[in-house]
């Protein structure tokens, strides 16, 4: 449930880095699995600029909402609209139809600052 | 300070089940269950059977010569409108304040036997306030861990019940006993359905000859998060949110479940008082016109002012828009139909005023 290919954040996004291009952002098997079954999406627009540890939006279940923080600093490029019809995707399908939002990255070497699948295995499994 | 929660006799089961757990009341409770969810434990109930463990919740029994006509002298609401093998929602309300110390379900045995069931985390100061005005011949027992409690919910409850060999057929908040158990026709979730009341040391096997007969039948363990969810679609009362020593059932519109004719009942002077001037504010129903789920203590806004105060709120599974419960200030003059809005974390959310319930109740 941790894809060994994907970056993570201590807040439980995903970031799939692409060669030099944008970034794919979601929230994880664990994040999903703890907030039950996701109602509601709110994303930034396309041209929005995000900040690395900010708040870049939320996703609500029936039982509680959870902030979404931006893993890197940049500027929004695509958002995923199914989701505003389909929130369940992200139960479903976390890592794949479920991503939230592309980020180009104003620094593309940030990734590295982020947690690899083994550190981030640890932080959910301590 | 800390407290060890307490355990249902079922935990295990429900462990076995994947369930995720979570505290309420003092006890540590299944809230959804792998596999299911509470989207899907919702629609089990509405559209097929759920069982609920709800063995936190309180027992409590009343007996001795003169018991019914004790409890009717404190509790709510008019035991004198229902005869034995019959249940009635009641509240306990502080004698001085006619705030809600708890809501309860009275099941009346006879003349000189009362069965309670209060809330799990008030079921020890209602019996103590009970205990403490009983006169001598009447014996209020504590019976909270004695009993396992089994909510069976949904349009084919009826069918997963009787195929164990239980009555089925007694009306909407009747009783019957089937040797040790006691079935009831009850529930939290406005669908068809009956509470088990079980010997703690049956509840396993009475479990287990549930789940073995329930699978064509499509019966789900269902978790308190659905529970939530099915009893707010209803706009039913949850003690601790919509209901609490500050709120009245006058304002909680709860004035069916008081018995008014009644020479006594605690709190009964305050409230004829509230009821005579008119509570200062009501709890009323609220349906989203936005994204964005309104959740308890989020303020309510008429304009510019503040009016009111979210008590409970959810997604609704079955209209698949956010609802809540909020107590909104009578001097605001809002009607039904009127439209508010709720900050949601800094933003303004529009919602409409509306009479619960949200959904249509099924009970009958």
């Amino acid at each position: 449930m941790i894809p060994d290919d994907l970056r993570y954040t201590a807040e439980h996004e995903w970031v799939a880095a692409t060669a030099g291009g944008p970034v794919r952002v979601g929230i994880t098997h664990y994040a999903q699995d703890a907030l039950g079954d996701i109602v509601y999406v709110q994303l930034p627009d396309a041209g929005a600029a995000v900040t690395a540890g900010e708040p870049i939006g939320e996703v609500e279940s029936t039982k509680s909402v959870s902030e979404i923080y931006g893993p890197v600093t940049g500027k929004v490029v695509a958002r995923n609209d199914k989701l505003a019809d389909t929130p369940e995707v992200i139960n479903t399908d976390p890592y794949g139809e479920g991503w939230l939002v592309e980020i180009e990255p104003s620094d593309p070497a940030a990734l590295d600052g982020l947690l690899d699948a083994a550190a981030y295995r640890e932080l959910t499994e301590s | 300070m800390t407290m060890e929660l307490r355990r249902s006799p079922l935990h295990d089961r429900h462990a076995a089940l994947g369930a995720k757990f979570a505290p309420f009341g003092g006890w540590e409770m299944p809230l959804e269950y792998a596999g299911g969810g509470v989207l899907r434990e919702h629609s089990a109930v509405r559209e097929a059977v759920g069982v609920f463990d709800v063995s936190h919740l309180g027992k409590a029994r009343v007996t001795g010569p003169g018991a019914a006509d004790f409890v009717n002298s404190c509790l709510t609401n008019d035991l004198g409108r229902i005869g034995p093998g019959k249940a009635q929602y009641t509240l306990c309300c502080d004698d001085a304040t006619g705030g809600v110390i708890d809501d309860v379900i009275a099941y009346l045995h006879g003349d000189d036997h009362v069965f309670l069931i209060p809330n799990a985390a008030n079921t020890a100061e209602v019996v103590r306030r009970l205990r403490a005005a009983a006169p001598p011949s009447v014996e209020v027992v504590n019976e909270h861990e004695d009993y396992a409690v089994l909510a069976v919910q949904g349009p084919r409850s009826a069918e997963l019940v009787g195929s164990l060999g239980l009555p089925t057929e007694h009306d909407y908040m009747g009783f019957a006993t089937a040797g040790d158990l006691t079935v009831c026709r009850t529930g939290y979730t406005g669908e068809h359905g009956y509470e088990l009341v079980v010997p703690a040391g049956r509840a396993v096997a009475v479990w287990d000859e549930l789940f073995a007969a329930g699978e064509p039948l499509g019966l789900r363990a269902c978790g308190l998060g659905a529970r939530d969810t099915l009893r707010t679609e209803m706009g039913y009362a949850l003690h601790g949110q919509d209901l609490s020593v500050e709120i009245t059932p006058v304002q909680a519109r709860l004035g069916w479940a008081v018995g008014w004719n009644k020479p006594a009942f605690w709190g009964r002077d305050a409230l004829v008082a509230e009821k005579a001037e008119g509570p200062r504010r009501t709890l009323r129903g609220l349906e989203a016109l936005d994204r964005g789920i309104a959740r308890p203590h989020m303020t309510v806004y008429a304009g510019e002012q503040a009016v009111g105060e979210v008590t409970s709120g959810t997604f609704s599974p079955t209209k698949k828009v956010a609802v809540a419960l909020a107590l909104v200030d009578t001097a605001a003059g809002l009607e039904d139909g009127a439209t508010v809005e709720v900050d949601v974390r800094g933003r303004r959310a529009a919602m409409r005023l509306v009479k619960p319930p949200f959904v249509k109740p099924q009970v009958k």
